[in-house]
């Protein structure tokens, strides 16, 4: 059974059709990448899986480990273990870092019946993935996101991601901002993440991330639906050729 | 000529004012006071007081000698206590030294009229009533040079339904002085006119924290003049969460030069309460700074108003004034108004308003459930941080926790009502 499946997936905005039938499995262990130019329903397709509120399916059904996702809103699929690495992180003046990261690790552990974490072992064990991070305590202090640099954030995003140990993870273009030392930094973050009981699904425009992050499939994804799937040497022949290529062949 | 309940209590003013000795203040204050202020009247537009002129009511009389002491939760090392409007010595500690505290003579209690009248103060109710009714006018001193360590605390209490209080202060920092003030207004009357004086001199620093928590059936209507004199710095933080209508008005004058002050405010307001924080600062002399954020939060029926008004005179080049205030309604039934106004005169000031009145926003409580935060504790955390935030920047470090309670308390009936 895969972990993630979505069947058909279609989703309007303002009466436009966005998604016009996207099919994906992911199963346990793999990384999948999705590329695609601007305009071809990317975001909209990470936010139709987190559950923000006006990107409900008009038809199709996605699953995690089983279950549909149908009728869960956004927290409740957060806490089944889906996880969305913004492309812009949010920021939240006067919510500090540490209490934050707390209180959605909390959530997550009571779904899973697992006993909350007291606030001493919380800031032992947030420490030691910080500095993993190379998020520093005094980041953790601060207002979640607030005047936190590009780089910071996609770092915090994936501390997050760490703590949280999702089925499932999202990395909306997650290199986007991002210098070529940050780029190494947050990609190893999430290679330190893979294993056989989650998967990954990137969403970017660059074959650059992918040189970071390995994927082992990749798809290409045009107005609303996946026109091309394969291995990464499809990222290359994006790289290469364009996406128009690929989309005036399918 | 038509009889009214407004003449009733003009004349129950008139006949109360009779039993006292110190009468020349008293006569210039109530003759002064015709009637409430219209709707017609600018400030007054947005905060109508027409149900209370329509109420009965009277000035309390403060000699029963009650002994409330309601209050809890005391920070303060030194307790002060008014009850009905009266300063009560035997419930009150010591005072520490430098720090005096006195009741003003008649001829002092003139001077004090004349400096109230010489304010945009002179026509407001609480001047003309406060001053007819209160039974002393009470001056906290701290002397030269004195700077209070410890916090200060003054404890408002008293009255029942159908009456009216009458607390007039006034203090003064002498020269290079300091004083942290802790203001607490639990009122049970119909109506509290608090009115208040304050001159700091030359370098005197004062930071103040006024919680307004009346009953839910009190109309208070506060009013301060503030002078500022040369590098004087004043700090002051409102909280308003109590009554059904709490209106806190201050004019601030600034004349001399590098003075300073930080007129702060939040209003919480749930039900029917209507709270409005109405300010005027007055920038006369050059380089001086002040600085203005006021938040609220509003669900059920409340409303709530701030105006805020900076006038620039001509020679008050160099001045930095600034003013923002936002408000979040957590109900389609509640609503918020806000006015910041701008007057400049000279030309090379920096002066920036703004007030935006709104719902939570979307994406950060989107940001929130998306790491598994369900959506009623999200809102709470949003709410709770848009004031924290505000009252971490405007209060002492260590009463950020006795703030941030007070408020917390106003703020979980409002949470777990707009669900």
């Amino acid at each position: 059974m895969s972990l993630l499946e979505i069947k058909n997936a279609h989703l309007k905005l303002d009466d436009k059709n966005i998604l016009n039938g996207v099919s994906l499995s992911v199963n346990k262990g793999e990384v999948h990448a999705i590329m695609g130019p601007n305009g071809s329903g990317k975001s909209t397709l990470s936010y139709m899986l987190a559950g923000r509120d006006g990107y409900e399916l008009e038809e199709g059904e996605i699953l995690l480990d089983g279950i549909s996702l149908s009728e869960m809103e956004a927290d409740e699929r957060a806490r089944s273990g889906l996880f969305l690495a913004f492309q812009y992180p949010v920021e939240l003046p006067g919510v500090g870092g540490m209490s934050f990261l707390r209180e959605a690790v909390n959530s997550r552990r009571k779904f899973l019946g697992e006993e909350e974490l007291d606030h001493l072992g919380f800031v032992k064990e947030a420490r030691k993935e910080a500095s993993k991070m190379y998020v520093k305590d005094e980041m953790l202090k601060r207002a979640v996101n607030v005047g936190f640099s590009g780089g910071e954030k996609k770092r915090f995003e994936i501390l997050q991601m760490a703590m949280l140990k999702p089925k499932v993870s999202i990395l909306d273009e997650t290199d986007s901002g991002l210098d070529v030392d940050a780029l190494k930094i947050v990609s190893d973050g999430v290679n330190a993440q893979r294993n056989n009981d989650n998967a990954i699904v990137v969403i970017t425009h660059y074959q650059r991330l992918l040189d970071y992050i390995v994927p082992d499939f990749v798809h290409i994804l045009s107005d609303g639906i996946i026109i091309k799937s394969g291995g990464p040497e499809l990222a290359l022949e994006v790289e290469k050729n364009g996406y128009s290529g690929l989309i005036n062949a399918a | 000529m038509q009889h009214s309940i407004k003449d009733d209590y003009i004349n129950s003013i008139k006949n109360y004012t009779n039993q006292f000795e110190d009468t020349n203040f008293r006569r210039i204050a109530c003759n002064d006071f015709k009637s409430w202020p219209s709707p017609r009247e600018e400030t007054w537009r947005l905060s109508r007081l027409g149900s209370l002129s329509r109420k009965k009511i009277k000035p309390i009389n403060p000699n029963l000698k009650k002994n409330n002491n309601n209050t809890s939760n005391l920070v303060g090392s030194t307790i002060i206590q008014f009850i009905d409007g009266a300063y009560r010595e035997d419930l009150s500690s010591k005072l520490p030294s430098g720090v005096n505290l006195s009741v003003l003579s008649d001829s002092e209690s003139l001077k004090y009229l004349q400096k109230i009248k010489n304010s945009n103060l002179s026509d407001h109710p609480s001047t003309n009533v406060s001053l007819s009714c209160t039974p002393s006018i009470m001056k906290l001193t701290v002397s030269k040079d004195t700077k209070v360590k410890d916090f200060f605390e003054i404890i408002y209490e008293g009255g029942e339904d159908s009456q009216s209080v009458h607390p007039v202060l006034y203090l003064e920092l002498e020269k290079n002085s300091s004083l942290y003030l802790i203001e607490r207004f639990n009122h049970l009357t119909s109506l509290a006119m608090p009115l208040q004086l304050i001159e700091l001199r030359n370098k005197a620093s004062l930071n103040t924290i006024k919680i307004f928590n009346d009953s839910e059936k009190t109309y208070n209507l506060s009013a301060n003049c503030v002078y500022l004199s040369k590098e004087s710095y004043l700090n002051s933080f409102s909280l308003i969460k109590g009554g059904i209508f709490t209106r806190s008005e201050t004019h601030a004058y600034l004349n001399g030069c590098n003075a300073k002050l930080n007129l702060n405010g939040v209003y919480i307001s749930c039900n029917k309460q209507h709270h409005d924080l109405t300010t005027a600062i007055y920038h006369d002399v050059p380089d001086c700074t002040s600085k203005q954020i006021v938040r609220g939060v509003l669900g059920g029926k409340s409303t709530g108003v701030f105006q805020g008004k900076v006038i620039v005179a001509q020679d008050a080049q160099r001045t930095d004034g600034q003013q923002m205030s936002r408000a979040i309604l957590l109900s389609d039934t509640a609503s918020a108004n806000a006015k910041p106004e701008l007057e400049i005169y000279a030309d090379d000031v920096i002066c920036a308003h703004g007030a935006t009145v709104g719902e939570l926003d979307d994406d950060q409580l989107f940001y929130l459930n998306s790491r598994g935060v369900p959506m009623d504790k999200a809102r709470e955390i949003l709410i709770k941080a848009f004031l924290e935030d505000m009252i971490n920047q405007s209060v002492d470090n260590s009463l950020h926790d006795f703030v941030f309670k007070e408020a917390e308390l106003a703020l979980s009936s409002i949470i777990t009502k707009e669900k």
